[in-house]
Parts: structure tokens; sequence; C-alpha cells
């Protein structure tokens, strides 16, 4: 066994350790420390700021990301563990200049007031959507309700997965952020 | 604030030296859904992390061979919700407590391992683990040990586990046919989790003749998952009529129950509340066994 500790005198002491993973598609190389959480490495290191922080401990959905097909609080993953894996943020679910199908939804229903739970809120409805792409309202209901929304967007969001639904149903997975953005 | 280092090891045997060198400054790390918490509330001290996610190869599972039912301490609740072996009526009360634990992305890190090793009252899959009488199977460099889960709590957040030790398996006997179990919480708010009340209920029934009934609450008293045996005892040869059931939720379970005040509930509540959901498991534990 390999020895690994270091002095723990002061935090920078620390090693470094380097991992490598697909982000969004991409093929990235970063040094991560031990303490370092994935919320810390995407956002910091990697500059994915959609990622973000509410609680800090598993109880408000404003941090989930896909890795490897599976959703998962950044503030309660250790980012040693993304080496090897695939991870998909908010960033990487359309093509550039276009939109995601839930993302225009949300817009559709006017589900935005703040913004600050929607990249927790997309991510979410995202998995749900790739697993399930007919989803009941009480199987959205059910996979939504560890989203926190301080405006109350909720019944929004409900709406708006069932369009996004819709639309996915149509073959209509990415619109021109011009087609949006009126 | 987060400041720690993280060994992570290449198998089994790899993690248990490392146990064995870092001793007490070292903690197996899980899904994290507890422990990183804690850490973060001040609550748990630590230097290192032996992160035990590389071990998911070998040790995530769920099977049923030999007559034993058998999870991986890494299996997450996710996949032990979406297993094969899950679809059977006779783990009804497991699927309960998947499908109401947490919410979606605590489901596919927080393990089987974990809410063992946890010793909290509010572990879900550890009542409901109670309720099959599951034993613990702890593996250290000196070899294996196994614990009935009944007898691993020593107090909140204490267990008879020792540091060098890890959680390999929780295991228990295959139900027969006859057999189905129920898992029920009441909380505040759904997707929280963290219930006021908790409970498990499994049994046996011939016709309506309860054969075998075991009752598991998130406390009885001590702070940590137990079992309700004096009230499983009024029931057991009895047949699972209303009646019967009054009589142990009325008369014997507040004898042998006694619950915490604290600013979420009064203990008298909880009380009301463990009678409630415990009639209720009875009567659906009755229904899912005649296939209803
Ligand atoms: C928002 C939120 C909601 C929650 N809701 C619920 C809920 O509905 N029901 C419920 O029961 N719990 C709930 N919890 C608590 C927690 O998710 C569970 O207890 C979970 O099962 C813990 O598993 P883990 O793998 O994440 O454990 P960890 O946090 O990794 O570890 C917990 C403890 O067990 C030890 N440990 C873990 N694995 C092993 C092993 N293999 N061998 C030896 N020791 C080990 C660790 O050292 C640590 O002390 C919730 C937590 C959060 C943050
Ligand atoms: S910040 Fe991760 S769940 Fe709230
Ligand atoms: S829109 Fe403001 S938190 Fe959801």
């Amino acid at each position: 066994m390999s020895k690994v500790g270091v002095s723990h005198a002061s935090w920078d002491t620390y090693r470094d350790i380097e991992i490598s993973f697909k982000v969004n598609g991409k093929e990235v190389k970063v040094k991560v420390k031990p303490y370092e959480r994935l919320i810390d490495v995407l956002r910091n290191k990697l500059g994915l700021v959609s990622v973000k922080g509410g609680c800090g401990r598993g109880e408000c959905g404003a941090c989930v990301v896909i890795m490897n097909g599976k959703l998962i609080p950044t503030c309660l993953t250790l980012a040693v563990r993304a080496d090897g894996s695939e991870v998909l943020t908010l960033e990487g679910i359309a093509p550039e200049g276009k939109l995601h199908a839930i993302q225009k939804a949300l817009l559709d229903t006017y589900a935005m007031q703040c913004g600050f739970c929607f990249p927790g809120v997309i991510m979410t409805s995202k998995y749900l959507l790739d697993k399930n792409p007919n989803p009941s309202e009480d199987e959205i209901k059910e996979v939504l309700d560890g989203n926190l929304c301080r405006c109350g967007s909720y019944l929004r969001f409900v709406k708006a997965v069932k369009l996004a639904s819709k639309y996915i149903n149509e073959g209509k997975i990415f619109f021109d952020e011009s087609e949006v953005m009126r | 604030m987060f400041r720690f280092d993280v060994y992570i090891p290449r198998d089994l045997r790899d993690a248990l030296e490392a146990l064995r060198i870092y001793g007490e400054e070292m903690l197996p790390i899980g899904g994290g859904t507890d422990l990183l918490v804690l850490y973060r509330q001040g609550l748990v001290k630590f230097k290192t992390l032996l992160d035990l996610w590389p071990l998911r190869s070998n040790l995530s599972y769920v099977k049923l061979e030999g007559g034993l039912v058998r999870l991986g301490a890494l299996t997450t609740v996710e996949e032990l919700e979406s297993s094969e072996l899950l679809k059977d009526k006779r783990f009804a009360g497991l699927k309960d407590a998947c499908r109401t634990f947490a919410t979606t992305f605590i489901r596919s890190l927080a393990t089987v391992g974990g809410n063992v090793g946890v010793a909290h009252p509010l572990s879900d899959i550890a009542i409901t683990l109670l309720t099959y009488d599951a034993s613990v199977r702890l593996r250290s460099l000196d070899g294996e040990r196994v614990i009935p889960l009944k007898n691993f709590y020593l107090d909140k957040r204490k267990t008879v586990k020792k540091p060098e030790e890890l959680i390999t398996e929780v295991f228990f006997s295959e139900p027969p046919n006859n057999a189905s179990s129920v898992f029920a919480k009441l909380d505040r708010r759904v997707g929280h989790g963290m219930g006021y009340v908790a409970v498990g209920v499994y049994a046996e029934l011939d016709n309506r003749l309860v054969k075998e009934v075991r009752i598991a609450f998130d406390s009885i008293g001590r702070p940590f998952p137990e079992r309700a045996l004096r009230t499983e005892d009024s029931l057991r040869g009895k047949e699972l009529s209303e009646d019967n059931i009054n009589r142990a939720i009325y008369e014997v379970l507040p004898k042998e129950m006694s619950r915490i005040n604290d600013y979420r509930a009064s203990a008298e509540y909880r009380i009301y509340l463990s009678q409630v959901l415990l009639k209720r498991a009875l009567l659906e534990v009755g229904r899912r066994i005649g296939g209803e």
C-alpha cells in the first residue's frame, strides 16, 4: 500500500491529484485537491458556473449534474470520484447557439423567476426525459421533488416537462436560440 | 472548511490495510450523503477518507442465492430499487423504503452499507432490514464477523463495528411465499426524507393467522432503529384482525415505546403517529400477502 498521508499542518500542503474525465463531451485533465468537491472543480477550475451552490448538503438540488447517466449532487461528491467518468452539465445539453427542448419549454411556460434553481431543474428534467420521454404527471413530480425553488415555480415546471416531452416526441430536441429569444 | 486527504484503494484488501495503518484518523466514505453533511456541520472529525467507491465493482449487488438474500454494502438505494429482486411482493417493504428515500439525486449515492453504518434512527433501509432479521457482514485484516443487525447498534452513531472493519454485505434468509413487508414514514416534507416516525413491518400469514411478524421503528426508546418485540409477541399466532391490531397498538406498543420531545414533534405526538402508522402498515401487509 502506498502511504498517501501528508502533513496536515496547513491546507496548502495537501497534494494535488490529477484526474481526467469527460465534461460535456470534451476530455479534460485537471489537478484537484483531495478535499475538493465536484462542484468546486466544475465551477472554479473549469468555469462551468451553471452548477449552483445552494445548501451544500444535498437538500436543494441546485448543484445536480448527470454523471455516467446518474443524477448526482456535486456538493456531496468528491472531485476525485469524477476520474474516468463522463459528466454533463447545463452548458453541454445543447450544441452552441441552440436550446434544448426543456429550456424552450421552460421559457414557453414563463416558469423562470430569479432562475437560480434552473440549472438543477433542467438537469433533473433532462435526466427524467432521457430515461422516459413520456413521463406521467406523478412521475414528473416525483423526480423533481428534490429541486427547491424559492420563487415557487413548481407547477410551471410540471407544465414545462410535459411540453418538453411533447417537443421531444415530435422530434424537436433542439431549437435555435433566435427562434426562442425574440 | 473542507480539508482532508483521501485514500483511493485498489481493492478490498488494500482498503483494509489502509484502515489498519491509519486507525481512527481514517473514515470510510460510501455515498457520503451522511458523512459529508456531518463534516460540514463540524460533527465528525477525520484526517483522511477511505473512498469506498472503487470497491463497487465487487460490493454492489442484489442477489438471491442458496436461500439467502444478499445486498452488497456499496449497492446504492437507486440500484436496490431497480433490482429484479424488488419486483417480488415478498420484498415490497424494501421497495417502499427505496421509493420514499430522500430524492432521486441522493438515492444515486446513498448506499445500503452507509444506511446501516450511520446508526441513526431515521435509517429507512436499516429499519426495513431489521424486519427481515438481517445480519451485517464485517471484514477486517483479521477475517470476517457476522453480527445480527439487531445487535449492531450501541447508541446514536455508535455501532459494534471496529474502526478497522468494513461492512461488506447485509444478508437475510429468503422469506417464504406467504410473506410480505411494508415500510412507512410520516414527515412534513416529501423528498426531505427525515421523518418524524418510521415503521417497518414484515409478516408471514397462514390464511389470516399471523405465523410470524417483525416490527421495527426508527426508535422505541434508544436513539437507533429497534424492534418492538412485545408488540410483535402480542400479534404472533393471532388472527390479523382489526381488533387484534388495535389491542397491539393501544395496549402493548405504548408500554414498550418511549419517544423524545424536540422542536419537530412532541413525544406524545410521536407515539400517536407510531400507532397510526403501525396500524396502517399491518393492514397493508395483510392486503399485500392476500395479493390485493
Ligand atoms: C437530503 C438528504 C435526505 C436524506 N433522506 C434520507 C431518507 O429518506 N432516509 C434515510 O434513511 N436516510 C436519509 N438520508 C441520510 C443518508 O442519505 C443515508 O443514511 C444513507 O444511506 C447513507 O449512506 P451513504 O452511503 O451516503 O453513507 P456515508 O455518508 O458514506 O457513510 C455513513 C457512515 O457509515 C460509514 N460507512 C459507510 N459505508 C460503510 C462501509 N461499507 N463499511 C463501514 N462503514 C461504512 C461511514 O464511515 C459513515 O460513518 C438523507 C440524507 C440527505 C443529505
Ligand atoms: S447545493 Fe447540492 S443539493 Fe443543495
Ligand atoms: S426561479 Fe427562483 S428559485 Fe426557482
